[in-house]
């Protein structure tokens, strides 16, 4: 049922920027902040997530291996992140972004709480195959938020966002953002929970406020975010036409990376009940309490999306044919 | 030469000089899988990972064993010679087996497929017989389940692992002890050995049997009891069926009520014994000369109670006088008994015949109704050790406890009368295998608690159902108490009709390999054992009349199970 969150907030070197364009809360982040101790602990706190994650993990290779496929190559499944650039936002303590550098992806996880990178690079620095010492470690984690690194010129080939939309402030300028960090072609993912009385029900009533299984103020009802949303942002949306909301310093071929990109939206829909399989997926995400496991819900099964959800966009390639 | 054995195990040397890390004083080596143990299931599970191409892209595995695998490498017998640790693998291991490449390592020839089973009640002589050929699934030569001495099966596996390496295989080598290497969520372990290697493992595996160290070390706790009960384990050698008898397959039990023995085919003149008894009973037998433990063996096939009751005191209070029987004396005392009960000397039920000048020619009537009688028992194959029932509140270790696993006897220990005990741990090695590999996929730690959780719900139940329902078995026929007698033998006659629920009970042997009808037949023999456990109050309170009839046959069909999968 919940799952906690990712926080995204301004580093303090970011300060000035708070007041104008962040989608970062603080009050969410100080909340994370507070419970960052408890990120490894499989029993705890996060054990929603914990749990969460290998279907998470598994939805994302699915869909990268399907796009691999459409795209005419045939990749070995075990390998399929293999050297992709994969950006994780509001990476928590590194649950996700562990598993994708396991996965031989070239990983960097940021996150707007302090306490949490420091959890993060020390739970990494554990593990021979994932400290930074080890040679064949592919997992960076850096203090900043995704507004931040639009200022540089890097595109990622896939970027995650895990239970974090709803969290922040302002989720059309956080998921333009997501969207401007993925290379043309590449893959968007985001998971996160429906705003339905189910959801409310299951992850504030119960999950917060009955079982106590996550602390209170964990979620707030109006910030959750329907599947629909989602698709609909995406069907219209438009690259931020040269200066970005944020100040940009991106080169000029990033820029024209997203002009070209612009040719069409990331979604071509023709009909209310069909979505582009080449373009879009969501899937629910459903939680049994007797086994206390998660899985991916059937395509289209009926009620699926009333709580946890998984989504997948992929941005139109560089001229699209 | 020396050169290319260098290069033999060019992986170890790489391994240990990349993953060598030190800490303070002392330095450690990284490893993703610790396998403590190499017996058949630490063995299987070093096997079965390393056969997976993901597994062996991602993992380095490392098995640490106190005992030689040299010699068990080499292990070579005289083809009719045989160890007297015998497992019979179920049609569902031998799958596994084959899966990951190591029956092809098995000397097959040494092997004897089960393809009849006879079980009878030692109180009631009340009988059920099963056949391979009733199980439509089952080809030819295959049986019901295969008979395999644990040498020949670990010899093989450790065959596979030369073919394919990747397995640092410590053997000779003890471990010394097993610490957390700090405090926090998911600490590792590390295991120290004798020779001074210290590694640190991700994922540490508890292999190592029902004193398990890292069952210690996890702080598992188990629950179980001792049976107050021996199993005497032999090689026997008798002389060959007839023409006119069938092929020497045929596993045979008698529930007698000081334990189930057992004869289970090996060769057409080697059979395997394991007799469960009371310790003071395993003692005097062990305490013979081997040509009277032949003698025993052959009459406690045969004789009724009371007579191996007689045999076993007389035995006993000649050896507590030193002037211990020869094999002569107990031979006239069997032929003295058999008089008394009117078994016809040359019948097949007469256990006096097996020394003298056995017919050779026509058998008796109803010969395949017994063993063949044993002429003797081959030398120095004689040992003993005790039962119980254990079974582990967890397989998983949490806390300070984190990343271990167990598998195998670590976990649970059960009786052998269904001959269940190696088959349940290679299924547990199965579901480990296949968990950890899932977990690779998934880009998961594999030693963390979530990733492994899988295996401890795929296997717990299965074998607590399992093992709940042998335990049963061994009560129930371990008493000589009339209405429980009486139920046995109703149950067991009646279920002997029901053709179609024999089936579904041979399909719970692992006859047809699949997986999901295993744990239902099971659960159908539990359910009957406590059917049959209530229709035997009935009886009581009756006073041994109109049992449960339903129930006993409920009940029946438990006992066949039992018998079934023994083989």
């Amino acid at each position: 049922m919940l799952s906690p969150f990712r926080s995204f907030v301004r580093s303090p070197r970011l300060g000035r920027l708070i007041a104008t364009h962040s989608s970062v809360n603080p009050d969410e982040i100080s909340h994370f902040s507070n419970l960052s101790a408890h990120w490894w602990d499989e029993h705890g706190e996060f054990e929603f997530l914990h749990k969460m994650n290998p279907v998470r993990m598994t939805f994302v290779r699915q869909k990268l291996l399907e796009a691999a496929r459409d795209d005419g190559t045939d990749p070995n499944p075990a390998q399929v992140l293999a050297n992709l650039d994969v950006l994780d936002v509001g990476c928590g303590g590194g649950l996700l972004s562990e598993s994708l550098a396991r996965l031989g992806a070239n990983t960097l996880g940021i996150d707007a709480s302090e306490k949490n990178i420091g959890i993060a690079r020390q739970h990494a620095s554990t593990d021979p195959r994932l400290a930074p010492t080890s040679p064949h470690s592919s997992l960076m984690y850096q203090h900043t938020t995704a507004e931040a690194l639009l200022e540089q010129p890097k595109q990622f080939d896939v970027v995650c966002s895990m239970e974090v939309l709803e969290h922040v402030d302002n989720p059309a300028s956080f998921l333009s953002t997501c969207a401007e960090l993925v290379k043309p072609g590449g893959h968007l993912f985001l998971s996160t929970i429906s705003r339905t009385p189910l959801a409310y029900f299951l992850t504030i009533f119960m999950a917060q406020d009955v079982l106590r299984k996550v602390s209170p103020g964990t979620h707030t009802y109006s910030k959750y975010i329907k599947p629909s949303e989602l698709i609909q942002f995406f069907e219209t949306y438009r690259p931020p036409t040269p200066p970005a909301p944020v100040p940009s310093l991106r080169e000029s071929v990033t820029l024209a990376d997203s002009l070209t990109s612009s040719a069409r939206p990331w979604i071509t829909r023709h009909s209310d009940t069909y979505l582009p399989r080449t373009q879009v997926d969501v899937r629910g995400l459903i939680y049994n309490p007797v086994f206390g496991n998660w899985h991916l819900a059937p395509k289209d099964a009926w009620g699926s999306l009333e709580c946890n959800y998984i989504f997948w966009v992929r941005k139109p390639k560089e001229i699209d044919s | 030469m020396l050169a290319c054995r260098r290069l033999a195990r060019p992986a170890f040397s790489r391994i240990r000089s990349l993953s060598t890390t030190t800490e303070g004083a002392l330095t450690h080596e990284n490893c993703d899988v610790v396998v403590v143990g190499g017996g058949p299931v630490g063995l299987a599970l070093a096997g079965a990972l390393s056969s997976s191409r993901v597994v062996g892209d991602n993992l380095r595995i490392a098995l640490v064993e106190a005992g030689d695998l040299d010699k068990i490498r080499a292990w070579q017998l005289p083809s009719e010679k045989y160890s007297n640790r015998v497992s019979s693998l179920t049609n569902t291991s031998y799958a596994f087996l084959n899966d990951i490449g190591a029956w092809s390592y098995v000397q097959h020839e040494r092997t004897c497929p089960v393809e009849h089973m006879d079980v009878w009640d030692g109180i009631s002589d009340a009988r059920i017989s099963f056949d391979a050929a009733e199980i439509g699934t089952v080809s030819q030569n295959e049986g019901m389940a295969r008979l395999t001495e644990n040498l020949n099966l670990q010899r093989g596996l450790l065959h596979l692992l030369e073919k394919a390496p990747g397995v640092d295989l410590i053997h000779r080598t003890k471990v010394t002890s097993v610490t957390r290497e700090s405090e926090g969520h998911g600490a590792w372990p590390i295991v120290n050995l004798d020779n001074g290697r210290r590694l640190r493992a991700r994922l540490l595996v508890g292999a190592d049997g029902f004193n398990s160290p890292v069952r210690a070390y996890a702080q598992i706790p188990s629950f179980g009891w001792s049976y107050d009960t021996q199993g005497v384990v032999a090689t026997l050698i008798h002389r060959p069926r007839s023409a006119y008898e069938g092929p020497n397959t045929t596993a045979y039990q008698r529930f007698l009520p000081t334990g189930p023995i057992a004869f289970l085919p090996l060769s057409p003149t080697v059979s395997s014994l394991v007799w469960s008894t009371r310790p003071h009973i395993a003692q005097t037998l062990q305490g013979c000369d081997p040509s009277v433990l032949a003698c025993m063996i052959n009459a406690a096939f045969r004789l009724p109670q009371v007579s191996l009751q007689y045999l076993y005191n007389r035995i006993s209070e000649a050896q507590a006088t030193s002037t211990p029987l020869t094999p002569q004396q107990v031979q006239e005392e069997i032929l003295w008994r058999e008089t008394s009960h009117g078994i016809d000397r040359h019948s097949a039920m007469s256990a006096s015949a097996a020394m003298g000048d056995a017919p050779i020619g026509i058998p008796p009537v109803n010969s395949e109704l017994v063993p063949p009688l044993v002429t003797s028992i081959q030398a120095g194959s004689i040992a003993s050790f005790p039962l119980r029932f254990n079974h582990t509140e967890s397989y998983l270790g949490e806390g300070a406890g984190a990343r271990t696993v167990l598998v195998g006897d670590a976990a649970h220990t059960i009786h052998p009368l269904a001959g269940q005990g190696l088959n349940l741990g290679l299924g547990d090695v199965e579901a480990l295998a296949k968990c950890i590999e899932n977990a690779i996929l998934q880009g998961s730690d594999v030693g963390s608690y979530t990733a492994l959780q899988p295996y401890a719900r795929e296997r717990y139940l299965t074998n607590h159902t399992i093992m709940a329902a042998i335990d049963k078995l061994h009560k129930l026929y371990t008493t000589d108490f009339e209405p429980v007698v009486w139920a046995r033998s109703t149950g067991l006659e009646v279920v002997n009709e029901l053709d179609s629920l024999k089936a579904a009970i041979m399909m719970t042997a692992g006859a047809d390999g699949g997986k999901s009808g295993i744990t239902a037949g099971w659960d159908m023999v539990t359910k009957g054992v406590e059917t049959l456990d209530s229709a035997v109050k009935v009886a009581r309170a009756v006073g041994g009349g109109i049992g449960g009839i339903v129930g006993t046959g409920v009940q029946t069909l438990i006992q066949r199970v039992s018998e079934r999968t023994r083989a």
